[in-house]
């Protein structure tokens, strides 16, 4: 349990130890039975409550890597720590470690929101988190990109995000965790963090701030900074609607790519051909080979060949939910839109790869 | 020779002095006179040296400086590749009625496989006469042809038939020097051990302790005891060699592998700036190639020479394939702002491999992020295929990057501040033999 502490805590923990080293550490703070276990690098703050068994009262702040191997790799049982002045004992079983702690003067203080919480179900919650976070850039270059919006809709809260290349939303309808039309810019790493730590069953409880956000699941709290800025108006590029629609299994769809992807090399596009009843799937890499397979398929327009990036592709298709999806398309070069079938809550947009050709 | 497959006939056709040739072709004032082609400055090297310069001393691969110093009255011709290729295509074209099988070696010679060819014409001395004659009658320029029944022989039968430079005069070569079938140790076995292909000073002198002087002598020795002096691959290639056996085919169509564009420098270059105005250029013409080939490329390496000579090279790997020079220069300038100039650069290349066919991640058109990195790389592309149709109609240098027109005064050296107003553009092989001017 100490060891899914540590290791949770210090995934906030920075690797880069650059103005403050303790930022690479996770504090440990004993009150009475009580242990919570800290881990921030100022943007993100994960922190949990434990019980243990406690003897004296005190904190201590360890290098948060070398803290989770050490207790990870203790033989199953109780683990004692045990801080004297300059070093931390940490044994199990008849195994000893001594470390050198970081200075927990140095350690900062950390602050939640203490805005009016919302309960939301985790479960459904969680996977709206899986939908939407993956279409997030994780590129800091533009940090609005990197973020997912949260929205306030007449019916509930939605969730947007887009990496330029694609777009995911997912509405929570019945949820007015929001003041009418207020907007927050939500850190995707942080949600996809906190996607990790939400079970099925619990509520969550949120808590939106001016600069901050907070959320609870069980005895673990994840506090994140938002994202300043302007989302861009992502409502325009959802087109009104489509002259092509494909809807083909959602399982049989997503081995067949991942097949064909095996020829994909990299960023190499795969190509969907639609027309009469069945989608081909086909893939090249010069000087390589080239793959294809045929699935069973409705479709209704123009017979037409639009070219993915693979992994964006399998990506929507794996975000969908129920047995089959559809994929709305107009050409080569416009957008195209991936939905569950009958899952009027979520949509993933998807830009096409321009071929030769198309 | 015992072999089970059909004996193979091969041509070895090598252009006399081609890139000289093809300069007197088009100065027949300079018939007569010692010509050569090759970097007119003084890190240039000669290319080709015509019959006449030769028997002054001037070699191909001779620094330029040292070629005036032995042959003072040496008309010095900066090389034109671009037209040089085209007279090559011109030569191949000649090549392909003959037969299919021809695999280029470089522009001025090529291996033919005529197993197949032999019967319309005869005996293979006799088609080797013919397309020298019609390489002649057609297109004004002299080869050599060796014939015999692999390429390892042919090339040196070709060799056998050139032209001779003695300091008295130009002696005609027989022109065509066929090897036969059984004949392959009479001609081999005299010849100095040097004349087999992989021979280098290393190996030369391995051999020259194993008292090896001539091809004859090292084809007596023992293949374990050359494997044993030279190592496996090398030894086993050797001892074959020395036999005249070489299975190696005719290969027509070779893979192209990288395109690249390197440029050694008239004055070396020492500040960051200046080299990315060459990187631009540099990059415009692999750029070039690539969109002509119809190629993307998702490696990029960078070369510098310092100074010094020491050479690095960096690579770099990206995700979306590029085709146009400032996705080459995006990838590429990271590399070169991690290297230190201060000794001074003395050559720069750029290289593009690991080839797709090209293709682009459209983005979504977001108000918040106009002109945005990838965004902008549509639009480069379509600007440059616009640049390729332009340069295809009006010449390479009727357009090109505005820095490469800040850099044309750098051919009139630092300090002197006359700015010719020019636009440098690069050109495939057009600085194979080092700087001009």
């Amino acid at each position: 349990m100490l060891a899914d502490a540590l290791g949770t805590a210090g995934r906030a923990a920075t690797g880069r130890t650059g103005a403050l080293p303790v930022l690479s550490g996770v504090r440990l703070v004993l009150d009475g039975n009580q242990l919570s276990v800290t881990g921030t690098d100022l943007d993100l703050t994960i922190q949990l409550t434990v019980e243990v068994g406690g003897e004296a009262d005190g904190g201590v702040v360890l290098p948060a890597r070398l803290a989770s191997d050490i207790v990870r790799s203790l033989p199953a049982g109780k683990v004692e720590l045990e801080v004297s002045d300059d070093n931390v004992h940490v044994s199990g079983g008849r195994s000893q470690f001594t470390v050198r702690p970081l200075s927990i003067d140095d350690y900062p203080k950390l602050a939640a929101p203490t805005t009016s919480a919302t309960t939301l179900p985790a479960a459904e919650f969680g996977e709206a988190l899986r939908q939407v976070v993956r279409a997030a850039s994780t590129d800091d270059a533009r940090p609005i990109l990197t973020g997912v919006l949260f929205s306030a809709e007449e019916d509930g809260l939605r969730m947007v995000a887009t990496d330029s290349y694609r777009l995911a939303v997912r509405d929570l309808p019945g949820q007015q965790a929001l003041a009418n039309a207020q907007r927050v810019l939500v850190p995707g790493r942080a949600l996809g963090e906190l996607a990790r730590l939400v079970g099925g069953g619990a509520d969550l409880v949120m808590r939106l701030g001016d600069r901050d956000a907070s959320f609870e699941v069980g005895s673990t709290r994840l506090t994140t900074r938002l994202i300043d800025g302007e989302f861009p108006n992502y409502r325009q590029l959802i087109p009104a609607d489509h002259p092509n629609l494909l809807t083909v299994e959602r399982d049989a769809l997503l081995d067949a790519i991942r097949r064909v992807k095996i020829l994909a090399r990299e960023s190499t596009p795969v190509r969907l051909a639609m027309g009469g009843e069945t989608l081909r799937i086909s893939a090249i890499t010069q000087d390589v080979g080239n793959a294809s397979e045929e699935l069973d398929a409705e479709f209704r327009g123009t017979d037409l060949v639009v070219a993915f990036n693979p992994d964006y592709l399998i990506a929507g298709v794996e975000a969908c939910t129920g047995e089959h999806v559809t994929l709305a398309t107009r050409d080569g070069m416009k957008p195209a839109v991936l939905r569950g079938q009958d899952a009027a809550d979520y949509l993933y947009l998807l830009m096409p790869v321009r071929v030769p050709g198309s | 020779m015992p072999t089970s497959a059909p004996r193979r006939v091969i041509l070895h056709v090598d252009m006399d002095a081609f890139y000289a040739s093809v300069e007197l072709r088009r100065h027949p004032e300079l018939a007569g006179k010692p010509v050569a082609v090759g970097g007119t400055g003084r890190r240039g090297v000669i290319a080709a040296a015509s019959y006449e310069a030769r028997r002054y001393g001037v070699r191909s691969a001779m620094p330029t400086v040292t070629a005036q110093r032995a042959c003072p009255g040496l008309v010095l011709l900066a090389g034109d590749h671009q037209h040089y290729a085209e007279v090559s295509e011109q030569v191949q074209a000649i090549f392909a009625t003959i037969t299919p099988l021809v695999e280029p070696l470089a522009l001025d010679e090529a291996f033919l496989d005529v197993t197949g060819s032999r019967r319309r014409a005869g005996s293979a001395a006799a088609l080797a006469a013919e397309l020298r004659r019609r390489i002649d009658a057609e297109l004004g320029l002299a080869c050599s042809v060796g014939v015999a029944p692999n390429k390892f022989l042919a090339k040196l039968a070709s060799k056998a038939a050139k032209p001779v430079s003695t300091p008295t005069g130009v002696r005609a070569g027989p022109g065509v020097v066929e090897i036969r079938p059984g004949e392959e140790l009479t001609f081999l076995h005299p010849l100095a051990v040097e004349a087999l292909w992989g021979v280098g000073p290393a190996t030369l002198a391995k051999l020259d302790r194993l008292g090896v002087r001539t091809v004859g002598d090292l084809a007596a020795l023992d293949r374990r005891a050359v494997v044993a002096a030279l190592g496996r691959a090398v030894g086993d290639h050797l001892h074959d060699l020395a036999w005249g056996r070489d299975e190696r085919p005719v290969e027509p169509q070779r893979v192209v592998k990288s395109i690249g564009h390197e440029e050694t420098f008239a004055t070396d270059r020492f500040t960051a700036d200046e080299l990315r105005v060459e990187l631009v250029r540099l990059a415009d013409g692999v750029a070039g190639r690539l969109r002509g080939a119809g190629l993307a490329a998702r490696t990029l390496t960078l070369k510098v020479r310092f100074a010094g000579f020491d050479t690095i090279t960096r690579s770099v790997t990206v995700t979306t394939p590029v085709d146009t020079a400032h996705g080459v220069v995006r990838a590429v300038d990271p590399l070169l702002a991690a290297i230190d100039p201060s000794p001074g650069v003395r050559l720069l290349g750029v290289s593009a491999a690991n080839f797709t066919a090209p293709h682009q991640q459209l983005q979504l058109g977001l108000d918040a992020t106009p002109g945005r990195a990838a965004a902008e790389a549509s639009g480069w592309h379509d600007a440059e295929q616009a640049v390729d149709r332009i340069r295809a109609r009006y010449g390479s240098t009727a357009i090109g990057a505005a820095s490469a027109l800040e850099a044309a005064p750098g051919a009139a050296g630092p300090g002197s501040g006359r700015a010719r107003r020019a636009l440098r553009v690069v050109r495939r092989g057009a600085q194979q033999w080092g700087p001009d001017g």
